[in-house]
């Protein structure tokens, strides 16, 4: 592979800015000793830890169950309602100014009532992360139905398909480039109040981890958890990606076709 | 409840059809009929309703007033003996599958085998047999709109319907759509109703001509074309009756689009 | 959580709506009756089954509710019924203390926002213009815009303890996001002649700055800060929640922690509605400074 002079000059661009960065930070940390700013190795072991040590366990792994239960939960409830409702124009009459109140809820204030009906369990915290997953997904779904093209959905009644079919082989399909745009949303909202209901309510996972590092002034355990954080972030969006690109594989071409 | 219309596949009574929101309807009083194996074109100025009358032929839609009848009967649906080609491939090709895949999205209910042999012999008689593993956007624009012919005829119609098929084509594909066209329709003996602007290819390619009249749209003349088939395109266009048919029903068009 | 923005709604009808331009004669002679009284009467037909339906949607889950009620699924004291909830929505409404919450929280919400659009208009301006500067920051800010901002409260705990500095911080952090990125596009996005017309008649390069390209990128500023109102609502409800700042977030979970069920229903109401009418209040804000952009063009 060849390597461009402007790639390189990006990348020493790059390196500059975050070596800069780092070194000003530990210069920091060592010249002014503060429980607030810990030194970088401080951080990485704690860091460590979390990726392979005994707090994968105790941390990230409830944490990812957890995220990753509630947010397939919401896809696939939000998928299958929402083409329903993009689908049928009674449907959509009857549900959209429920909905249109409901997404101007902030998720977190499903939190307190969660929390009283259910305790402080693992169900709770699931609950809580399908609940803020499921809007993005349900509003996509929706939109996407909504927009498939009538000619498509002609030619299937034409070759004879009932209305489920139609659905399931060209809504489906049809709508697939939107739903996949609502679902990186929906990841987005699910790290966040995966995060919250472990900020409040836990006693296990990475924000239980990080606010107990915070309350025992063990700010290198508070900036590594974040760091994972943001890491299983990145892994899980970057996986969605590459779903994305095997399953919307005939999208580019076919949109490049349609501004001709 | 079949009616009696003299064993037309198609019978078009008197229908009239207004867009909600709209001052006027854009077919009122539309009454035409179609024989079996007959080639019929539609004609008529620019934007006076040719697309809903043929949405109204394939079923798609219900006109307001008026009857049409498939084979004497009334449908809500359309009936499985009768595909359409649309004028938008882009539109129509599901770009999520290959061409192969989408000859054969009407055939679902077949067996895996007798599936396969028919998309292969359709996609013969469209001379698109090399490019089956393809998708659609990997075509060209003739290509496709051969696909998109494929995908009709593979369930084996008995009426064929054609929105202004070739709208979307150079010329020269135009032309060589067109002899394809009929010779698909001579060979499988099909109904065949050709919505169109192109005067030319209406009187070219069909046993009649229903010459429609600006909005509200109604049946002006049916011209019928006594010119033996096969028709050639050099020589049946340089021809005394195809010139005289032609000059007859451009004289018509030209007098709705004066009003 | 953020109210995710969807494109523009499409309208489905059953098949193109044609527009019909004849003339007078041609109607008469063809002998049309007139239909103009018939066509109002069927347009509201329409629109008010729509509305009715509507409704019907809003009674449904209200019966759902009450039927969960019923069967005991929730015990009844952890669900009161819709009828108590808004009574004492109205009650703390008109006796201040929910009210005060509520505002209390939009006076955190209001300058968090202010100050991540200051901040994130002059950042994305900055990243569109210098393109060095843009390239070297790519990576750090690829890794930090997806960190969930709610997990900075605790080192926001750490570093700024708890006063209302940190809660402004942290919805300015978490606010700033869709901003720059929103800017930084609406700036790229400037059509190329505009600049060239700017040079040809002579405008210095920081006049250019200020009278056109701010200008030209007020409409993607806009739907940024819109996107970024909501993430504030969430992280000012959440700061409170959590760290017990006053606002309709320590309301909801004091009350929750007081057996307060119906006060805690009764304010998660209202924070829909609150939610609900900031975000109307700035698309009409919108319409009004910018009517010019793309978007507010055709009404």
């Amino acid at each position: 592979m060849t390597v461009s002079p402007q790639r390189i000059r990006a990348l020493s661009l790059q390196l500059l800015l975050l070596g800069g960065l780092l070194i000003t930070w530990q210069w920091a940390s060592i010249t002014f000793p503060s429980p607030t700013m810990p030194p970088l190795q401080a951080i990485w072991q704690a860091y460590w830890r979390l990726v392979q040590g005994d707090l994968l366990h105790t941390a990230v792994l409830p944490s990812l169950y957890r995220l990753l239960v509630g947010f397939l939960i919401a896809a696939l409830a939000g998928s299958i309602i929402g083409l329903a409702i993009g689908c049928s124009r009674v449907l959509d009459d009857w549900s959209r100014p429920v909905l249109e109140y409901l997404r101007y809820i902030p998720a977190i204030a499903i939190l307190p009532p969660a929390l009283l009906i259910l305790g402080p369990t693992d169900t709770m915290r699931i609950f809580v992360i399908a609940f803020g997953c499921i809007f993005p997904v349900l509003l996509a779904a929706i939109d996407g139905a909504r927009r498939v093209e009538p000619t498509f959905l002609e030619t299937a009644r034409i070759n004879g398909l009932g209305p489920v079919a139609r659905v399931r082989r060209v809504v489906l399909f049809a709508a697939m480039p939107s739903l996949f745009a609502g679902l990186r949303i929906a990841l987005g909202l699910g790290l966040i109040m995966m995060v919250i209901s472990e900020l409040i309510a836990a006693d296990n996972g990475i924000g239980f981890f990080i606010l107990r590092s915070q309350r025992l002034f063990q700010s290198a355990g508070v900036y590594a958890g974040v760091l994972m954080i943001g890491t299983i972030g990145w892994l899980l969006t970057a996986g969605l990606l590459v779903l994305e690109k095997k399953a919307l594989h005939w999208h580019r071409g076919w949109r490049g076709l349609l501004s001709e | 409840m079949i009616q009696n219309t003299n064993g037309a596949i198609l019978a078009v009574e008197n229908i009239s059809r207004t867009y909600s929101g709209a001052e006027m309807p854009i077919l009122e009083g539309l009454t035409f009929q179609q024989n079996p194996g007959e080639f019929v074109a539609i004609v008529g100025p620019s934007g006076c309703g040719k697309t809903t009358l043929l949405r109204c032929c394939a079923a798609l839609m219900q006109p307001d007033a008026g009857s049409v009848l498939h084979a004497g009967q009334k449908l809500s649906d359309p009936p499985a003996w009768l595909s359409i080609v649309f004028q938008d491939y882009n539109r129509s090709l599901f770009p999520w599958l290959s061409v192969k895949q989408n000859v054969g999205f009407g055939l679902s209910h077949v067996g895996k085998r007798e599936r396969d042999e028919r998309v292969a012999a359709a996609l013969a008689a469209v001379r698109l047999d090399h490019a089956a593993d393809l998708y659609p956007w990997q075509l060209s624009r003739g290509m496709q709109q051969r696909c998109a012919l494929a995908r009709s005829i593979v369930v084996r119609p008995k009426l064929l319907l054609l929105d202004e098929p070739f709208a979307s084509v150079d010329a020269q594909t135009r032309f060589d759509l067109q002899d394809l066209v009929m010779e698909i329709c001579r060979e499988m003996s099909l109904s065949t109703l050709l919505v169109t602007h192109d005067m030319d290819e209406a009187v070219f390619m069909a046993d009649k001509v229903v010459v429609l009249s600006t909005k509200p749209a109604r049946v002006i003349e049916q011209v019928a074309i006594d010119i033996p088939y096969p028709r050639d395109q050099l020589t049946t266009k340089e021809s005394s009756e195809f010139l005289r048919l032609r000059h007859q029903v451009y004289t018509l068009v030209r007098q709705q689009v004066r009003h | 959580m953020a109210a995710a923005a969807t494109p523009h709604d499409a309208v489905r009808g059953s098949g193109a709506h044609a527009h019909i331009i004849t003339s007078p004669d041609v109607r008469a002679g063809l002998g049309h009756r007139d239909r103009g009284g018939a066509l109002p009467h069927m347009i509201n037909h329409k629109i008010a089954r729509k509305y009715a339906r509507g409704l019907g949607g809003f009674a449904i889950c209200i019966i759902c509710w009450e039927v969960v009620r019923a069967l005991h699924l929730i015990d009844p004291r952890d669900l009161p019924s819709v009828l108590v909830i808004v009574q004492t929505a109205f009650r703390e409404l008109l006796n201040g203390s929910l009210a005060l919450a509520a505002l209390t929280s939009l006076l955190s919400w209001a300058p968090g926002l202010l100050i991540a659009a200051l901040v994130g208009t002059a950042s994305g301006i900055s990243l569109a213009m210098f393109p060095n500067l843009e390239i070297a920051s790519r990576p750090i800010l690829e890794f930090l815009r997806p960190i969930p901002s709610v997990a900075l409260i605790p080192i926001a705990l750490l570093t700024l303890g708890v006063g209302i500095e940190m809660q402004l911080t942290m919805i300015a952090f978490a606010s700033v996001w869709p901003i720059v990125f929103s800017v930084k596009a609406g700036v790229e996005g400037v059509d190329p002649r505009f600049h060239e017309t700017g040079r040809i008649l002579g405008v210095s390069k920081i006049a250019r700055v200020r009278r056109i390209v701010i200008p030209s990128m007020l409409p993607s500023l806009a739907t940024g800060v819109r996107t970024a109102s909501a993430i504030a609502l969430v992280l000012t409800i959440t700061v409170e929640m959590l760290t017990g700042r006053p606002g309709i977030g320590r309301y909801i979970d004091e009350a929750r922690l007081n057996g307060l069920v119906a006060e805690m229903w009764a304010a998660i109401l209202v924070t829909g509605i609150v939610g609900y009418f900031v975000n109307g209040a700035m698309l009409t804000t919108e319409r009004h400074l910018l009517p010019w952009s793309a978007e507010n063009r055709d009404r």
